[in-house]
């Protein structure tokens, strides 16, 4: 369990976050929602220790502030929006760098191979050898997210759950790769371990999360199940639109929603 | 889970695409044996034609002139010997201190000479030329031969701690902020170095200009003792920083989600360069490039991964000092030429053509 008691973050002498509370359980997938500027992002940079904040931020009953950098690295692992790299590493190379103080879990004669294993995971097998550098952002994305999930490999060791904290996890990805690599966060937490992601995309949101905490301004609007959060009310006074939910457009205009696969399998298995 | 896309993994033998560690392990295997025939090299070149052959053959019982030996015996332990584990203490330094400030400003051109480090240890030797008889004649007399070195080191430990300060915001540095930076740290540094310089007596005056143009000529044992074990120290603290330098790569805050404590990695990362380029300086004067031609030569070969950089770096700066060093000691022979001026005949052009050629997807 990630347990947010009370935070409050200034980022250059301007208040981001106002005592914010959230919990992420452990085998749950914790959505964060709000407009640009909400704090989002600087909550999670918060939870990652990026940030300096004020309040207590909880791993499991332990003050994260009180954990060693390798420690930590042994309980969480942190997908970052974007990164870029200013040496030539292969994809292969970067995955690897996962396995620098986290703790897969796994058998170490497993260990040689498991970046060969978290690749194939994000649908990137064969790709060791490519440069990273000139793979496209959403490719670039995918090797992070394998990177990632190297180092916290197994969602639970010995009863210990761990997290993973991913920043817009599928924001570059196209919506074969978005339902993928959420698919991947929602096993993670269904195998025991916790997950805390920002998410923009309200359907993938209401698909995956099992709670959302929606922010505004810094503060926490709503949080809960997603029934309780994806309401007409309170995604007008997160969002400042009005939106309908579950209002279907004028007949003859196309939506596609990402819940239609669910049906498509579903059709397929009967 | 997508688990019709994971393969059977870990039922074969075969090397993962992409992993290239095998490359860097041969690659610092053959560089042991470079470092080993430039070594030879280096003790059988030189003006005096002494022969370390004719030597190692007496001490193998094969005879030869008595007196003649002697002559050798005293050319190679007192001249050759100390210059030639000067060179591969310094040539090892530089090109580490160089893979080490890449890494930590997460650029490849990134130089203890291009960015002025080099220039704030000169400044701190040539504080120590200068003043060391009069205004802080208690600190020369306090650490003797290490007074030179220390002051080098303390020179580069400054500037590299203000360059990181100025050039550096939340974890990122940009590339051009750096060099200015370094452009103006140096041009500060010689300033000060100018106002000594003018200050300086005739015998002083000699000392700088000798000193200031990079050489190996003047090495002695006692040279060895001043700056040996500093460069040493950061050579061997420069090992436990691979894994950290790969995470930096990916970002100061990736880097600490890794497990890497940042501070304290930063921390030992300049203090590791200013030590050792303040010693290689202290005694060498500035020779420049090494820092930046054999890092980024290696990079081509075994890639950046830091764990194979930092020993085959090692290696070859010191093989490269060497072979210059011999170069420079017979092109004009029997004078010599100043070993920076070799360096940088070769780095420099070399240098032009990293530019030319750089890789734009690396974001250089």
């Amino acid at each position: 369990m990630i347990a947010i008691d009370s935070i409050d973050v200034s980022v250059g002498g301007r208040r981001i976050l106002h005592g914010v509370f959230m919990e992420a359980p452990a085998g749950k997938l914790t959505a964060i929602i709000g407009p640009n500027g909400s704090g989002k992002s600087t909550l999670l940079k918060a939870l990652c220790r990026d940030y300096a904040y004020s309040g207590t931020i909880f791993l499991d009953g332990r003050d994260i502030a009180s954990m060693s950098p390798v420690e930590i690295a042994g309980l969480r692992a942190v997908l970052p929006q974007s990164s870029n790299l200013p040496f030539p590493f292969t994809v292969r190379e970067v995955v690897a760098m996962g396995l620098t103080a986290g703790r897969p879990g796994v058998h170490p004669r497993a260990l040689q191979h498991l970046p060969e294993e978290a690749l194939a995971r994000v649908d990137l097998a064969g790709f060791g050898a490519r440069f990273y550098g000139e793979l496209s952002g959403g490719e670039q994305q995918r090797v992070q997210l394998a990177r990632v999930l190297c180092q916290v490999w197994e969602p639970v060791i010995d009863g210990v759950p761990r997290y993973l904290f991913l920043d817009e996890p599928v924001s570059s990805l196209d919506i074969k790769h978005q339902l993928m690599i959420m698919d991947v966060a929602k096993g993670f937490a269904r195998s025991g371990g916790g997950v805390i992601a920002v998410l923009h995309d309200l359907n993938l949101t209401a698909l995956y999360a099992d709670a959302i905490t929606a922010l505004r301004e810094g503060k926490v609007v709503a949080s809960g199940r997603p029934e309780t959060v994806l309401t007409d009310a309170v995604l007008e006074a997160v969002f400042d639109v009005p939106l309908k939910v579950g209002a279907a457009p004028k007949p003859g205009t196309p939506f596609v929603l990402p819940q239609s696969v669910q049906l498509t399998k579903s059709m397929q298995v009967a | 889970m997508a688990s019709t896309m994971s393969l059977p993994a870990s039922n074969t033998l075969a090397r993962p695409a992409g992993d290239r560690s095998h490359i860097g392990r041969i690659t610092v295997i053959g560089l042991v044996f470079a470092l080993l025939a430039a070594m030879v090299l280096s003790m059988t070149t030189g003006a005096s034609g002494a022969s370390a052959i004719n030597l190692v053959g007496h001490w193998l019982g094969f005879g030869g002139d008595d007196a003649a030996v002697l002559k050798d015996y005293a050319v190679i332990v007192n001249i050759r010997m100390p210059r030639m584990i000067l060179g591969v203490l310094i040539g090892a330094g530089l090109a580490v201190s160089g893979l080490l400030m890449q890494g930590l400003f997460r650029n490849p051109l990134a130089d203890p000479g291009l960015v002025g480090v080099s220039s704030g240890a000169a400044l701190g030797a040539v504080i120590i030329i200068v003043l060391g008889g009069t205004a802080l004649a208690p600190f020369t007399t306090a650490l003797g031969i290490w007074s030179l070195p220390a002051a080098a080191f303390g020179g580069g430990l400054l500037t590299t701690f203000v360059l990181y300060r100025v050039a550096t915001r939340g974890g990122q540095t940009a590339i051009a902020t750096m060099l200015l930076a370094g452009i103006a740290i140096g041009a500060l540094a010689g300033a000060f170095s100018g106002v000594l310089t003018y200050i300086a007596s005739e015998n002083q005056l000699r000392d700088l200009t000798f000193w200031g143009m990079g050489s190996l000529a003047g090495a002695t044992w006692i040279k060895v003792a001043a700056a040996g074990p500093i460069i040493f120290v950061a050579l061997a603290a420069a090992g436990f920083l691979a894994k950290g330098l790969n995470a930096m790569t990916l970002g100061e805050a990736t880097a600490s989600h890794l497990g890497v404590p940042v501070q304290r990695f930063k921390r030992i990362t300049i203090v590791a360069v200013a030590a050792a380029t303040g010693a290689s300086v202290a005694v060498s004067g500035g020779i420049g490039f090494v820092g930046i031609v054999v890092p980024h030569l290696l990079r081509l070969v075994i890639g950046p991964d830091h764990r194979y950089l930092l020993p085959a770096s090692a290696l070859l700066g010191a093989t490269f000092l060497l072979f210059c060093d011999a170069l420079s000691r017979t092109i004009v022979a029997p004078a010599e030429l100043p070993i920076g001026i070799v360096t940088a005949a070769f780095g420099g052009p070399f240098f032009l053509w990293i530019l030319l050629h750089r890789r734009s997807a690396f974001a250089w």
